[in-house]
C-alpha cells in the first residue's frame, strides 16, 4: 500500500473535510510549545543522560509528526517573524478539528481515501521549518539552476500523467529515497526518526523507505569523491552534547522539495556540490532540536537552514518496515495505464480515419 | 632424551587441561571484545561463503544469462545446511525446481526486494551490528535494509514483514534473535529455496575470537519442511581500515527488468 503517487493530490483530499465544518470535534487537540521554549517550562534543570562508552545519549524514536502542519516556507506576510500569535495559533487549532474528522473518517459521507492512515501533527508556534535565512524562505536559484529547475519541472508537467520511462516518475515514486533531508521532513505518513549508538557510531534511522545512516565519529575522512550516493557520505563529531553531522559524496539526484516530500514541480535537485552539516541537540527527555544547513553554491545562490524538534512520542517506540519498493503497485499502474490509453486514442483515431 | 622432558609433558598437560576447564565452564578466549559484560559484537561483518548462491552443497554451474558468459556462473560450494539437503516437503521441492528455473527475473534479489533472514546475513555484501547499552541495529549494505533488535520484552507481531519482527537475548556468550512475522516472500538463496509465512527463523551469534562470528540459524515452516533444520556459517570482521558500509541502492538496476515492458523507451 502507497500514497506516494497519490500525494501530489493531498490537497483535494483535505478538501472534502470543509464540508464537515459544523460537527462537534472528535478530539481537542493541544498546542505544542515552540521548541526554543521548551526546557523553560521544565522545574528541574535537565541533565544529559551519557551512554556507558561517554557520549551523550541520543538514543530512542523521535518522530517529526509534531511538525506536519508548519510549512516549509513561512507566509510572506510574517516577514522575519519566527513566531505565531496567539491568533494564528487558533486558526491552526480551528483548522485541526478538520482533520480530526478525516482521522476518525467522520466526514459527512465524504468518505476520506485515507482515513487512519495520514498524520496531521499539533498546531505550533513555530512559522515555517525554514530558519535562515530570516524571511523562513529557501534562497533564490542560481540562474544556471533556474534554467535547469525550469526544464525538469516543464518535463515533469508534461510527462507526469502519462510518463514514457520510470525516469519520469520521482525517486520517491520510484521508492529509491526521498534523501537525507526529505526523510527527516514531516510528512502526512512515515514520520518516525531513530537515532541508535555503539562505541565510534551513531546510526541515524529514518522510517520513509527503511534508510539508516550510519555515522562513524573517529575523525575519518570521508570517502573518495569518486563514490556518489544518494544518503550522502556522513562523518559526525560531538561540540559539547550536540551530534555534529558533516554529509558529501551525493549523486546530483537529491531533491529537496519545498514541501516534505518529492513533488515534481516544487523544489529543486541538489547537484553533486550539496553539502550538510546537521546537527542534533537534546533538550530534555522527549525533545531533539534537529537543524540541518544546506549548501550547493550550483544550485541556491546561498545556504539555508532547516530546523525542527522532533518530539518523543507515547506508543511510537518501534518504527515498522515500510517496504515502499516490494508493494509499489503505483509504478506499475502509472506506466501500463499510459500505455493503455495510448492504444486506445490510436485505436480511436484509426477509426476516425477509416469513417 | 633430557631429564626435564617429563616436566615439560607434565606443563603441557596441565596446559590442556586449563584450555579444557575453560571451555567447559563457559569462559571464553580474552580476545573477545566485550561491552557491558556481554561480548561486543559491533563491527562491519561478511559471509564469505556461497550460500548465497545455494544453500545446499553444488558444483560450479552456467549463470541464467548467456550473455554475461562466466561473469555470472556460479562457483562451486560446500554446502551450508546440517546434514546437506533442506528437508522440503514433495509440493515444496517441485515448487523449488520451478523457482530455479525462473530465477534470472524471479529472484526478489534481482527485483532489488528487502533479502528477508536469514538470507540478509550472507547477502555478498557487508553489514554492520550496531549494539548499544540498550538495543542492537542490524543495517544491511544491500537495499539499506535494516532491522532493530528488541532487547526487552519481545513485541507483538502486527502484519508480516519482509524483515520480520525480531526479539533478542543473550543465551551465555551467544546472542539469541528470534524472527517471527516474516512474510515468506524473501527467496532463501539465489537457487530458487524458499519458504512460507509461517517461517520462524531462530538465529545465533557467538564471537569465537576477535574477528570471527560463528552463525547458526533453525528455520521451522511445517508448511514447506518435514522438520527444522540448521544452516551453520562463518561471519568475518572487515578489518581494513577504513572500511564503512556503502550505498547499495540497487531500485534503479531492476527497473527496467520490473517496469521495461510497460515503458514507451528503454529508461537507460
Amino acid at each position: 500500500m502507497r500514497y506516494r503517487g497519490v500525494s501530489r493530490y493531498r490537497y483535494c483530499l483535505i478538501a472534502p473535510s470543509a464540508l464537515a465544518m459544523t460537527l462537534t470535534p472528535v478530539f481537542a487537540q493541544s498546542v505544542a510549545k515552540p521548541a526554543t521554549t521548551s526546557t523553560a517550562t521544565v522545574a528541574k534543570p535537565w541533565k544529559q543522560s551519557m551512554t556507558p562508552w561517554g557520549d551523550p545519549d541520543l538514543q530512542g524514536v523521535w518522530p517529526s509528526t509534531s511538525m506536519i502542519q508548519t510549512p516549509m516556507e513561512r507566509d510572506l506576510k510574517l516577514g522575519t517573524r519566527a513566531v505565531l500569535n496567539d491568533e494564528e495559533v487558533a486558526a491552526k487549532v480551528a483548522r485541526n478539528k478538520q482533520f480530526s474528522r478525516i482521522e476518525t473518517g467522520n466526514t459527512n459521507g465524504v468518505v476520506p481515501l485515507a482515513a487512519g492512515w495520514f498524520d496531521y501533527g499539533k498546531p505550533n508556534r513555530q512559522a515555517s521549518l525554514v530558519v535562515d535565512p530570516p524571511d523562513g524562505r529557501i534562497p533564490a536559484l542560481t540562474p544556471e539552476a533556474q534554467t535547469r529547475e525550469a526544464a525538469r519541472k516543464k518535463h515533469w508537467n508534461e510527462k507526469k500523467d502519462s510518463p514514457d520511462t520510470w525516469l519520469d516518475l520521482t525517486t520517491w515514486d520510484r521508492c529509491i529515497t526521498l534523501g537525507p533531508v526529505g526523510s527527516v521532513l514531516p510528512f502526512a505518513y512515515n514520520n518516525g526518526q531513530q537515532i541508535e549508538q555503539g562505541p565510534g557510531y551513531v546510526v541515524f534511522r529514518n522510517e520513509m523507505i527503511h534508510e539508516a545512516r550510519v555515522i562513524p565519529l573517529d575523525g575519518r575522512p570521508h570517502i573518495s569523491p569518486e563514490i556518489r550516493t544518494w544518503m550522502g557520505d556522513s562523518r559526525g563529531h560531538w561540540e559539547g552534547k550536540t551530534l555534529v553531522v558533516d554529509t558529501t559524496n551525493f549523486n546530483g539526484q537529491v531533491f529537496i522539495g519545498s514541501e516534505g516530500g518529492g513533488f515534481g514541480d516544487s523544489g529543486a535537485v541538489a547537484t553533486d556540490q550539496l553539502h550538510l552539516v546537521e546537527r542534533f541537540t537534546r533538550v530534555d527527555d522527549d525533545t531533539i532540536n534537529y537543524e540541518v544547513t544546506i549548501d550547493d553554491p550550483n544550485t541556491w545562490t546561498k545556504p539555508w537552514k532547516i530546523a525542527l524538534p522532533l518530539r518523543r512520542e507515547a506508543k511510537y517506540d518501534y518504527i515498522y518496515e515500510y517496504a515502499c519498493h516490494e508493494g509499489n503497485i503505483f509504478m506499475h499502474d502509472a506506466l501500463a495505464g499510459a500505455r493503455v490509453t495510448e492504444k486506445k486514442a490510436a485505436e480511436a483515431a484509426a477509426q476516425k480515419g477509416v469513417k | 632424551m633430557s631429564r626435564r622432558m617429563p616436566q615439560m609433558f607434565a606443563a603441557t598437560g596441565l596446559v590442556i587441561l586449563w584450555i579444557g576447564n575453560s571451555l567447559a565452564s563457559g569462559q571464553t578466549p580474552s580476545s573477545i571484545p566485550r561491552m557491558g559484560g556481554k561480548p561486543n559484537l559491533n563491527g562491519i561483518w561478511e559471509s564469505l561463503s556461497t550460500a548465497n548462491w545455494d544453500l545446499q552443497d553444488h558444483s560450479a554451474y552456467a549463470g541464467p544469462m548467456w550473455e554475461m558468459g562466466a561473469i555470472v556462473a556460479v562457483p562451486a560450494g560446500q554446502g551450508v545446511v546440517e546434514g546437506g539437503l533442506i528437508p522440503y516437503l514433495p509440493a515444496a521441492a517441485e515448487t523449488r525446481k520451478q523457482n530455479f528455473a525462473n530465477r534470472r527475473s524471479a529472484d526478489p534479489e534481482a527485483k532489488c526486494y528487502l533479502p528477508g533472514i536469514p538470507r540478509a546475513a550472507y547477502l555478498p555484501y557487508p553489514f554492520q551490528i550496531v549494539q548499544s547499552n540498550k538495543d542492537i541495529l542490524f543495517v544491511y549494505e544491500y537495499a539499506t535494509a535494516n532491522r532493530q533488535v528488541n532487547m526487552g520484552k519481545p513485541l507483538e507481531v502486527g502484519a508480516d514483514s519482509w524483515m520480520g519482527m525480531t526479539s533478542g537475548h543473550w543465551d551465555g556468550e551467544t546472542l539469541v534473535l528470534d524472527v517471527t512475522g516474516l512474510n515468506g516472500k524473501a527467496w532463501l538463496d539465489r537457487a530458487g529455496d524458499f519458504s512460507s509465512d509461517g517461517l520462524h527463523v531462530v538465529e545465533r551469534y557467538t564471537l569465537t575470537d576477535h574477528d570471527h562470528i560463528a552463525y547458526e540459524a533453525t528455520l521451522e515452516d511445517p508448511r514447506t519442511f518435514t522438520r527444522p533444520w540448521k544452516i551453520h556459517l562463518t561471519l568475518y570482521r572487515l578489518v581494513e581500515k577504513g572500511s564503512q558500509l556503502l550505498e547499495f541502492k540497487c531500485i534503479p538496476f531492476a527497473e527496467e527488468l520490473l517496469y521495461g515492458q510497460y515503458s514507451k523507451q528503454a529508461g537507460r
